[in-house]
């Protein structure tokens, strides 16, 4: 208050004594505000533990001046009819700047001192140096708007500076509850106007050790404060590249050697430890999920690998990673009455739309024919895996299902098909699973299917060609 | 106040307030009880509940629920948005031994417990283990080595005791778990934890769960079905009873259809002398109007659950023949699971009825065999037990596994523990006893979503402890339920307060171990 009040006195008495010398003190001031950031330079590092001390008031003394500033438009508003606020609000605009200025302060020791820094943080300074520089010019135009000879200049800049206010304080509360925490819980339609930001850097990894089991970990439990909003330590373990480049503190993982690993010792350390990650009480790593990460840095931390020999839970997976199969949100309404009606069923596989849909007919198998299915034609991409074992489809199915390019696992058991057609089947480069049994499916109608490389389950059991393949001991008669 | 014509006891009855209760609480009552509260409340109930009212029927609700999916229409997804991720199992068949096959005897295999036959179980592997009042007293516990010799079985050079000469055929398949453990010694407590996640009765089973998260597959047969083997008189039966698939607090039509295990599944299922299905239906449609207008009335739940088993019951008098009339199972099948599977309520039986329903969209199978609780004469029961079920489970996976079933359905083997390593009773060359032992016991998985061909967890020497990797009844669960999608932290049912889940209340993990 003092402060505030000998601020106001100071700039009073320049007003009084040279317009000029206010502008240059407001330059000055300004100067030394974009300044502050090049000396208490954000390295990442953690300094001296009584800046942090103070720092954490920044966030309780960061509603002060946002109060002040809300206030101050009705206050000037109102100073249109009573003089009284009008003289209130140029001293609360002072006490705004003032209060304005320690918070920066505290800010900045905040960040210096406890190491935080990445993109939210960055933008969040910014905005705080540019909302008091904005309003050092609006304490310097003012006395031209009250004495009437600037009308504009002065609200404009009020204006801004409430804009600013209100896209700094947003990074602020990014940094506090985390960036969706507005959007987490908006109903869907409103949702859709605020597309989440999704990066896919480490799309190049699919199907990996690392995409499939390190990264849904580090995911989970380390980025929200080592990611692109809040890179605490200089860390972000939100990519591969950026996992191994480390942070501050040198590289976190030294591949083959997960006891001088940075990443696992600070997880591996007594909760109680000041140094314990995950910290600030958030949720820790699991055994199973440390034993992944050991098995992983000591298998050499390959982004690529797809498997790391001895360890059970990363072994070789023989099954592709699920290709999402598109947006198919228009044909909802058609979806929901296939749903309803007595028939045939369009089932999600999970909540994720993108997984796709099943086609399950067992309620109607014995009336399920080729017309039924070309019914199912417009819906042909988003259909992962079709059910259609025991129904009355025969040979033409393979002309209609050669259009469901995201097909995964085809069920023909007990059906008429004899596989004459089989061929129009190896369009489908998803196909992983086949289910011919009971059919009177020949081994030379399987010739060509041979070159579908991701085919592996290929189930021929009272047919034809299980005999036949018994005999030559073909590598399309798969099981597991 | 007026005395109940029934009551024979004619002391004036007491008030609430007459109770000795201490003052400020009376008065807390009195309070509690004015007319300005009650109608200040009620006002308040009524504006809530119209604003809920409001909420709901502009259908925000389910736009503000799936908006964290993601989902562009999450209606399309079941009402709870489930699986939660695409799963490897679309069903399951649940082997259940119960009364507690011996592991030590079976798949745990114990070379140098040879040596030390008839000497004293070291106290300290023991510890303070409160044991069974059957043991309890007993002043030596002589280490019982297995009667039988083991072998190498498949690629994976498994160990298998002689006694289970078709499981060892399939060791290749089979996820083996070696480090199950429980938290209760006695039956009762411990079938209820294995299946329902809590000892005590009331909470809904595995199945039940499953029923309620995933849904029907198929409209003509029930999404649970429980199938009971016959028992064996000679054997030691505990008892197996329907709270064991019971649906707990969810709605009752979640519950396991049990079918009878003679040769007639379902009772009454044939229209009786007189009534033609038209007839029947006539009535049924008559019924449902009624309970229509109960429902109406009433507004309890139950009274969907009510209709919806009706109509189920009508229609499974057209599925349920089709599915037990075996007549059209080519001679393969005989070949697989051998001649005992043509006699209704044998193990075989029901795996090959298993295998069936898995074909017609039955979610979930529960086979319950009991008989398995050798307190004593190992020697003696363990080769008929072995002999029941060995060749059923073989033929059930194997079976699966050749029609391109195995993918996508999971088969558990378990029981609702192990056998003690000392003998209870006497011990002689020749024969001996086991008890209850919840620390350790092997369990086995095969199909969609677990990883074939390895043994899972190290106990010791005694297997008495579990060593390296234990997997508890909650993440055993926890697990089943990951490999059909689900993730068990998020898949709860709000009841009592409390968001109840089938692997609560201490925390479980899914053993990605076990996982392909």
């Amino acid at each position: 208050m003092i402060a505030a009040h000998k601020l106001s006195v100071a700039i009073r008495s320049l007003r009084i004594r040279n317009l000029r010398a206010q502008w240059l003190w407001t330059l000055g001031l300004s100067v030394l505000f974009v300044l502050l950031p090049f000396v208490f330079r954000l390295d990442g590092r953690q300094h001296a533990d009584w800046l942090q001390f103070l720092g954490r008031f920044h966030p309780s003394l960061v509603h002060l001046p946002i109060g002040m500033l809300v206030l101050l438009p009705f206050l000037e508003f109102g100073g249109t009819t009573r003089l009284g606020l009008r003289e209130a609000a140029g001293f609360v605009l002072y006490l705004a700047l003032a209060t304005g200025v320690v918070t920066l302060v505290f800010g900045i020791l905040l960040a210096y001192g406890s190491g935080v820094m990445g993109a939210t943080v960055t933008r969040h300074m910014w905005g705080g140096i540019a909302l008091l520089i904005e309003l050092l010019v609006c304490v310097a135009a003012r006395p031209a708007w009250i004495s009437g000879q600037v009308q504009r200049v002065y609200p404009a800049l009020l204006a801004a500076s409430l804009l600013t206010l209100l896209w700094t304080g947003h990074q602020g509360g990014s940094l506090t509850y985390g960036s969706d925490y507005l959007t987490r819980f908006m109903p869907g339609p409103v949702k859709r106007f605020f597309p989440s930001a999704s990066s896919a850097s480490d799309a190049a990894y699919v199907g990996s050790v690392y995409m499939r089991s390190i990264h849904p970990i580090l995911d989970a439990k380390c980025v929200v404060c080592h990611g692109a909003s809040k890179e605490q330590g200089g860390l972000r373990l939100d990519f591969y590249d950026l996992l191994i480049t480390g942070g501050k503190d040198g590289a976190v993982i030294a591949p083959r050697n997960p006891d001088h690993s940075l990443v696992l010792q600070r997880v591996t350390l007594s909760p109680t430890d000041k140094h314990f990650m995950p910290a600030e009480g958030r949720t820790p790593l699991t055994a199973d999920e440390i034993a992944i990460l050991r098995a992983w840095i000591l298998a050499d931390a390959s982004p690529t690998a797809t498997s790391i020999p001895g360890i059970a839970t990363t072994a070789e997976s023989t099954e592709l990673p699920l290709q999402p199969v598109g947006d198919y949100s228009n044909l909802m309404n058609e979806i929901h009455q296939m749903q309803r009606s007595e028939g045939a069923k369009l089932v999600a596989v999970s909540a994720t739309p993108s997984d796709g849909l099943i086609l399950r007919t067992i309620d109607i198998a014995s009336k399920f024919d080729d017309a039924e299915l070309a019914r199912f034609q417009r819906f042909a991409p988003f259909i992962v895996d079709a059910e259609l074992g025991r129904t009355k489809v025969g040979d033409d199915c393979f002309d209609i299902l050669s259009r469901f390019t995201n097909l995964r696992a085809l069920h023909l058991e007990g059906t008429a098909v004899t596989g004459r057609a089989l061929g129009k089947l190896s369009a489908l480069s998803q196909l992983s699973y086949l289910n011919l049994s009971g059919t009177k499916v020949t081994s030379e109608a399987l010739v060509p299917l041979k070159g579908m490389s991701n085919l592996r389950h290929v189930y021929l059991f009272d047919t034809p060609a299980q005999a036949a393949s018994a005999a030559t001991n073909s590598t399309l008669r798969s099981t597991q | 106040m007026k005395q109940h014509p029934l009551c024979t006891d004619c002391e004036p009855p007491v008030t609430p307030l007459e109770l000795p209760v201490p003052r400020a609480v009376k008065q807390e009552w009195a309070a509690l009880e004015t007319r300005r509260r009650f109608l200040g409340r009620s006002g308040k109930v009524l504006g809530w509940a119209a604003l809920a009212g409001l909420f709901g029927d502009m259908g925000l609700r389910i736009y503000a629920e799936g908006a964290d999916a993601k989902s562009p229409s999450p209606a399309l997804n079941n009402a709870l948005g489930l699986p939660h991720f695409a799963p490897k199992a679309k069903r399951a068949i649940y082997l259940f031994m119960s009364g507690g096959p011996p592991q030590m005897d079976l798949f745990d295999y114990k070379p140098n417990l040879a040596a030390q036959f008839n000497e004293d179980m070291p106290d300290s592997i023991r510890g303070n283990q409160q044991l069974t009042g059957m043991t309890s007293g007993q002043a030596h516990f002589p280490v019982a080595p297995s009667h039988w010799p083991f072998g190498q079985h498949g690629q994976t050079g498994t160990w298998v005791s002689s006694l289970l000469p078709y499981s060892a055929r399939m060791v290749d398949d089979l996820t083996i778990i070696k480090t199950t453990n429980t938290d209760a010694i006695n039956h009762e407590p411990a079938i209820m934890l294995m299946n329902t996640g809590n000892m005590n009765a009331g909470k809904p089973c595995l199945g039940a769960w499953l029923a309620y998260g995933l849904g029907s597959m198929n409209d003509n047969l029930p999404t649970f079905i429980v199938l009971q083997t016959k028992t064996n008189p000679k054997e030691n039966n505990q008892p197996v009873s329907s709270r064991l698939w019971s649906s707990g607090f969810l709605s009752s039509e979640f519950a396991g259809v049990g079918l009878r295990s003679g040769a007639d599944p379902v009772l009454y299922l044939a229209d009786p002398a007189g009534v033609d299905h038209d007839v029947r239906r006539k009535m049924l449609d008559t019924v449902e109007e009624i309970n229509r207008q109960t429902l109406a009335e009433v507004g309890d739940p139950e009274t969907n659950a009510r209709i919806s088993q009706y109509e189920m019951a009508f229609r499974m008098q057209s599925s349920v023949p089709e599915l037990i009339d075996l007549s059209k199972e080519p001679p393969s099948t005989w070949d697989l699971y051998g001649p005992e599977a043509k006699q209704p309520g044998t193990f075989a039986y029901n795996c090959l009825l298993a295998r069936r329903m898995a074909e017609r969209g039955v979610r979930f199978t529960q086979i319950y065999k009991r008989g398995w609780d050798v307190h004593d004469n190992v020697v003696g029961m363990l080769p008929v037990l072995c002999q029941e079920t060995d060749h059923g489970a073989y033929a059930l996976v194997t079976d699966l596994k050749r029609r391109g079933l195995l993918d996508d359905t999971l088969v558990i083997w378990a029981g609702e523990f192990g056998r003690t390593v000392y003998s209870q009773g006497g011990l002689s060359r020749d024969n001996y006893g086991r008890d209850h032992h919840p620390r350790c016991f092997t369990t086995w998985m095969a199909g969609g979503g677990v990883r074939p061909g390895i043994t899972y967890g190290e106990t010791d020497e005694y297997s008495y402890n579990v060593v390296k990797d234990p997997v508890h009844v909650r993440d055993f669960n926890a697990t089943i339920l990951h490999c059909l999608g689900i993730d068990h932290s998020k898949f709860s049912y709000k009841f009592q307060g409390l968001d109840q889940k089938l692997t609560t209340p201490v925390p479980a993990n899914v053993v990605l171990g076990l996982l392909a």
